[in-house]
C-alpha cells in the first residue's frame, strides 16, 4: 500500500521500499537491545524510514522526473538506492540476524479454528484502520481531493494551485511511516537482518501489481490475496510453491488486466471480450 | 568533369575503407594481445566483453525502440545454462550449440516481444522483469541448473597445434562474437530502416500511416535482440561457473544501467558502459559489501547525474566546440515563386493492390455510425464519396467529428457500424498499417514526426512499404550493394519530394525538432506524396503555413488531382476549400448537413448558418 500511495501522486514506484521498511527494523532492534525503552526505539525506527524515504525523494526521484523519454528512471536510481541501504546496513550490523523485540507475538488466541498470534492480530487491525483513514482522508477532504486532482493531472492541479512538489514529499513521508509501522508489525514474525528488505519489497510490489498499481485500497487486497494464493500454493502444490507462485499469479493479472483486478473490473471484461473478438477475426 | 567526380568518388571510397580495414586491424591486434595476456586479466576482460554484447542487445531495444526490456538477464540465463547443459550433459559440439541458443533466444523474443504489444512503458519494463524472476526462481529450483550453487561451464575447445600462436582460443571466439554484434549494430543504424525504426518510438502513429507494420517490428527486432543474448550467453557459458545469482533482477538492471552509462542509442556507447561498469569495481577491489554500495552508487549516479551517458557528454562538448567556427545554417524555406510545381512523379512500379468494380469513387464511406463513449454518438448516419481524381473538402465546426471521420477513414479508430471503401475494396475492419496497401496516405493536423532526425528522413519513411525486405536486410545493410541503391534511391526521391513541396536549401537535412510547424506540415505532405497514394487525406495541412506556403499546397493539390490522385481535405479555412476543392462536405454535431459541387454548398443556407456565421 506504501508503494501505492507513492505511486497514485507521483507516478513512481520506490523499489527502495523493503529495504526502507528493513532499516526501521534494524534501527529498532539495535536500539532496544542497547536496553532503549522499546515504545522509545520503535519511534525512532519509524523516523528513520520517515526519513529514508524523502532521502530517496530528493536524491533518486526528484531529479531524475525531468527526464522525458526514460520516463521511468527512477526504477533505476530507487533500485540502487535500495542497494546502497541494504549494504551500509549490512557494513553496520553485519550479515547475521538478530531476534527483533517479541512484542505482542507470544499471546496467542483461537480464531476461526486456528490460532492466531496477538501480533497477527494487530497487523490486520492497523492494516484496515490504515485504510479507512486513508480513504477517509481521501475522499471526504479537500486535502485528498487535490491529491486525486494531482495525480490525475499535476500541470492543471497546480494552476489552480496545488503544491505538486508538497504533495510528493507528503506522499513519501507517508509511505516512510507506513513502511515503518509495517516494519514494527511484521517484524517480530521474523528475524532483524540487512537482507530481509529485498524479500519483502518483492513481495510488497507483487501485491501492488495483483490489487492495482493505481490503488492504495486495491494494493492493500492484492497483499491480502498475494498472503492467502501463497498459503493454497503451500498446501496444494507443493513447499516451495510459495516462491514461485506469486509471480506467475502476477504475471497472469498483468497480461489479463494490466491495471491490476481491482481497479480493472471493467477494462478487464472489455479487453477479454476484445482478445476474444481478436481471435474470431484471426481464425 | 563526371570523369573527376568519379576519381574524386574512388577516393573517398578509398579512404573510407581503409578507415575500416584500419578499425579492423586495431581490433584483431587487440584480440592477439589479449589472447597471450594472463588467465586473471582475460577473465576480466571477457565478461567485459560479454556485458558489452548484452549492452548493445539491449541498446537495439531500448534506445532504439524503447522497449526497456528488464528480461535480458533471463534471456542471458536461458542461452547461458542450455548451452553449458548442453555441453556438459548431452555432449554437443561447442559450434552446433550456438545457433540453437540464438534461435532458442530469438524464439522466446518473440514472445516476450509479443508482451509489448498488449503492455507497453513501464508494464513492458515490469513485465519482463517478472520474467527475469521467474526465470531466477526456476533456476535455483530444478537439479539440473544445481539450484543455488550453480554449475561449472564447459571448457571451450582450444586450437589446433597449427593455430597455437593465436593463443587463448576463447578470447577469439568473444571477440568474434562482439564484432558480430557491432557489426549487426551499426549496420541497422547505417540502414535506411533506422529512421523508421525511431517512428516506431517516437511517432508511431506516422509510422502506421505509412503502412509500417509497427507491432511487428517490435516483435522482429525484441527476437533480434534476444538472439544477440543467446550469442553473448554462449560466450559466457565458457568463462567458468554460472549460478543464478549472475542471471537475477538486479544483473537486469545493470544492463540497462551500462547502456545508459555509457549512451543510449550510440554505437560505441553500450560498449563503454559495459566496459566500465564490469571493471571498475574489480579494480576498485574493496571489501563485498562496499562494492555493493558503490555499484547501488553508481546506478543512482547514472540516471541523475549523467542521463544522457558518457558518449552524449563527449559529442555535446564536440558539438559545443564546433559550433564556434561553424555557419550559421540557412533557414528559410525557398519557394518556387512561379508555383511551377512538378508533380510527383508516380510511377507503376508502386506495390499496391489494383482497384475492383468500377465504381466512379476512390473513396466511399456509407452510412458511418461512431461513439467514443456507449450513448454519445460522435459521428451519425455520415456518408461521403469522393470521385477519383478530384479534390473533396470536409468542413465544420470544432468539435464537429472532422478528425474523428478522418481517423476512421484512416483506421486509426474502428467505427462502430457502416462502410468504408478505398477502390472498391471494403477496408474497414483492416488495421491502419495496412490500408496503405490500398492506396491510402495521411497527414496529421499535430506533430507526429520523429523529432530526432533530418525531415529527409522522415520522408523517407514514407517510402517504406514500397522496398521489400527493408527490416530484414538491416541486419546486414553494408554487405549487399542492393542495398545501398536502395539508400541512395530512398535519399533522392525524399529529397526530390522535398524540393517539390517547396523545401530546398538546408532544410532536407535539418531535424524536425529543429523546425518551424509549416515546414512539418511540408515535410508531412511530401511524405504522404512519396509513398505515391490514390487517396490522400490531409488534415488540416494549412494549420502553421503562411501565405506562401498555402499557395504552394494550392498548387500541390491541383497538380495530384490532375494525375488522378484523389484528394480529401479537412480545413478551416473556407476560401482555400471553396478554391481549390470540386466537391464539399459539410458535417456539423456528427451529422451531415449538406455534400455536394463547391458551388452548391457555398450558397447552401444551412451551411451558412452552421458554419459560415451568416
Amino acid at each position: 500500500m506504501s508503494y501505492a500511495i507513492v505511486f497514485y501522486v507521483t507516478r513512481v514506484v520506490n523499489f527502495a521500499t523493503g529495504q526502507v521498511m528493513m532499516s526501521a527494523i534494524m534501527v529498532t532492534t539495535a536500539l532496544s537491545m542497547k536496553n532503549l525503552p522499546i515504545s522509545l526505539s520503535i519511534i525512532i525506527g519509524i523516523s528513520t524510514s520517515i526519513i529514508l524515504s524523502l532521502i530517496i525523494y530528493v536524491i533518486g526521484v526528484r531529479p531524475v522526473q525531468r527526464l522525458d523519454r526514460f520516463s521511468f528512471a527512477w526504477l533505476v536510481s530507487t533500485i540502487g538506492i535500495g542497494i546502497v541501504i541494504e549494504s551500509i546496513a549490512a557494513v553496520i550490523w553485519g550479515v547475521g540476524s538478530e531476534p527483533f523485540p517479541q512484542l505482542l507475538n507470544g499471546k496467542t488466541f483461537a480464531f476461526l479454528g486456528g490460532r492466531l498470534t496477538a501480533q497477527q492480530a494487530m497487523c490486520f487491525l492497523v492494516a484496515i484502520f490504515i485504510v479507512a483513514a486513508y480513504e477517509v482522508l481521501r475522499r471526504k477532504t479537500l486535502f485528498g481531493k487535490l491529491g486525486m486532482a494531482i495525480s490525475s493531472d499535476p500541470e492543471i492541479a497546480s494552476t489552480i494551485g496545488g503544491n505538486v512538489k508538497g504533495y510528493a514529499i507528503f506522499a513519501f513521508a507517508i509511505s516512510g511511516l507506513l513502511v515503518g509501522i509495517a516494519g514494527v508489525l511484521v517484524g517480530p514474525t521474523s528475524f532483524a537482518d540487512a537482507y530481509l528488505g529485498g524479500t519483502f519489497g518483492i513481495s510488497g510490489f507483487v501485491a501492488l501489481m495483483i490489487g492495482g498499481i493505481e490503488s492504495p485500497v486495491g494494493a492493500m487486497f492484492g497483499g491480502f490475496i498475494l498472503g492467502i494464493l501463497e498459503s493454497f500454493a503451500v498446501t496444494y502444490i507443493n513447499s516451495e510453491a510459495a516462491s514461485w507462485f506469486p509471480f506467475v499469479t502476477v504475471l497472469l493479472v498483468l497480461l489479463l488486466a494490466p491495471d491490476g483486478i481491482f481497479t480493472s473490473g471493467k477494462a478487464f471484461s472489455k479487453n477479454f471480450l476484445k482478445m476474444l473478438t481478436n481471435t474470431k477475426r484471426a481464425m | 568533369m563526371s570523369e573527376a567526380l568519379t576519381q574524386k568518388n574512388q577516393t573517398r571510397i578509398f579512404k573510407k575503407s581503409s578507415g575500416y580495414l584500419f578499425i579492423i586491424l586495431i581490433y584483431l591486434s587487440g584480440t592477439l594481445l589479449l589472447a597471450h595476456t594472463s588467465n586473471y586479466n582475460q577473465g576480466l576482460l571477457l565478461v567485459a566483453v560479454v556485458f558489452s554484447i548484452l549492452a548493445l542487445s539491449l541498446d537495439l531495444v531500448a534506445g532504439v525502440l524503447g522497449l526497456y526490456s528488464l528480461g535480458h538477464a533471463g534471456l542471458f540465463a536461458i542461452s547461458a545454462y542450455s548451452v553449458t547443459i548442453l555441453i556438459n550433459n548431452y555432449h554437443w559440439n561447442t559450434f552446433l550449440v550456438l545457433p540453437v541458443a540464438i534461435i532458442a533466444c530469438a524464439l522466446v523474443g518473440i514472445v516476450i516481444g509479443g508482451l509489448s504489444l498488449r503492455v507497453s512503458g513501464l508494464y513492458f519494463a515490469i513485465t519482463t522483469f517478472l520474467f527475469t524472476l521467474i526465470i531466477n526462481v526456476l533456476l535455483t529450483k530444478l537439479s539440473i541448473t544445481g539450484s543455488y550453487q550453480g554449475i561449472p561451464g564447459p571448457m571451450f575447445p582450444n586450437f589446433g597445434s597449427g593455430l597455437a600462436g593465436l593463443g587463448t582460443s576463447l578470447v577469439w571466439a568473444c571477440s568474434g562474437a562482439l564484432a558480430i554484434a557491432v557489426f549487426v549494430m551499426w549496420s541497422i543504424r547505417r540502414s535506411s530502416t533506422y529512421p523508421v525504426l525511431l517512428a516506431v518510438r517516437d511517432a508511431e502513429q506516422f509510422a502506421a500511416s505509412m503502412g509500417v507494420k509497427t507491432s511487428r517490428t517490435r516483435v522482429l527486432y525484441f527476437a533480434l535482440s534476444a538472439g544477440l543474448v543467446g550469442l553473448a550467453g554462449w560466450a559466457f557459458s565458457f568463462l567458468g561457473f554460472i549460478n543464478p545469482g549472475q542471471f537475477g533482477g538486479t544483473a537486469s538492471i545493470n544492463i540497462l544501467v551500462m547502456v545508459i552509462f555509457g549512451g543510449m542509442n550510440t554505437l560505441i556507447g553500450p560498449i563503454v558502459g559495459a566496459t566500465f561498469i564490469s571493471l571498475f569495481p574489480v579494480i576498485v577491489a574493496w571489501s563485498p559489501l562496499w562494492q555493493e554500495v558503490i555499484f547501488g552508487v553508481i546506478f543512482v549516479f547514472v540516471v541523475v547525474v549523467v542521463p544522457e551517458g558518457f558518449v552524449g557528454f563527449i559529442s555535446r562538448i564536440i558539438r559545443k566546440l564546433r559550433e564556434g567556427n561553424s555557419t550559421e545554417p540557412e533557414h528559410a524555406p525557398t519557394f518556387n515563386e512561379n508555383s511551377a510545381v512538378e508533380l510527383l512523379s508516380i510511377s507503376s512500379k508502386a506495390r499496391r493492390i489494383e482497384p475492383i468494380g468500377d465504381s466512379p469513387y476512390a473513396l466511399e464511406v456509407r452510412d458511418i455510425n461512431f461513439s467514443y463513449i456507449p450513448g454519445v454518438q460522435v459521428l451519425q448516419n455520415v456518408s461521403l464519396a469522393a470521385k477519383k481524381g478530384s479534390i473533396h473538402g470536409l468542413i465544420g465546426p470544432n468539435g464537429s467529428g472532422k478528425s474523428t471521420l478522418v481517423n476512421l477513414i484512416a483506421g486509426e479508430l474502428q467505427l462502430s457500424e457502416g462502410n468504408i471503401f478505398l477502390n472498391g475494396h471494403s477496408v474497414e475492419k483492416m488495421h491502419s498499417y495496412d490500408r496503405p496497401k490500398y492506396g491510402l496516405m495521411r497527414t496529421f493536423q499535430t506533430s507526429v514526426m520523429v523529432k530526432g532526425v533530418s525531415t529527409q528522413a522522415n520522408v523517407g519513411i514514407g517510402l517504406y512499404s514500397r522496398y521489400k525486405w527493408l527490416a530484414t536486410r538491416a541486419v546486414v545493410w553494408p554487405i549487399f550493394p542492393g542495398n545501398w541503391k536502395t539508400s541512395r534511391a530512398i535519399g533522392a526521391q525524399s529529397i526530390n519530394a522535398l524540393s517539390k513541396v517547396g523545401l530546398k536549401g538546408n532544410w532536407p537535412d535539418t531535424k524536425v525538432a529543429d523546425s518551424p510547424h509549416g515546414v512539418e506540415q511540408l515535410t508531412q505532405l511530401a511524405a504522404a506524396c512519396v509513398g505515391q497514394p490514390s487517396v490522400l487525406l490531409l488534415d488540416e495541412p494549412l494549420a502553421g503555413l503562411s501565405k506562401g506556403e498555402t499557395q504552394v499546397v494550392s498548387d500541390i493539390l491541383r497538380l495530384l488531382s490532375a494525375s488522378g490522385v484523389t484528394v480529401i481535405v479537412v480545413e478551416h479555412q473556407t476560401r482555400f476549400i471553396f478554391d481549390v476543392c470540386d466537391e464539399v462536405t459539410v458535417i456539423a454535431a456528427g451529422r451531415m448537413v449538406a455534400t455536394g459541387k463547391a458551388s452548391d454548398v457555398r450558397v447552401n443556407d444551412q451551411v451558412r448558418e452552421v458554419y459560415l456565421g451568416q
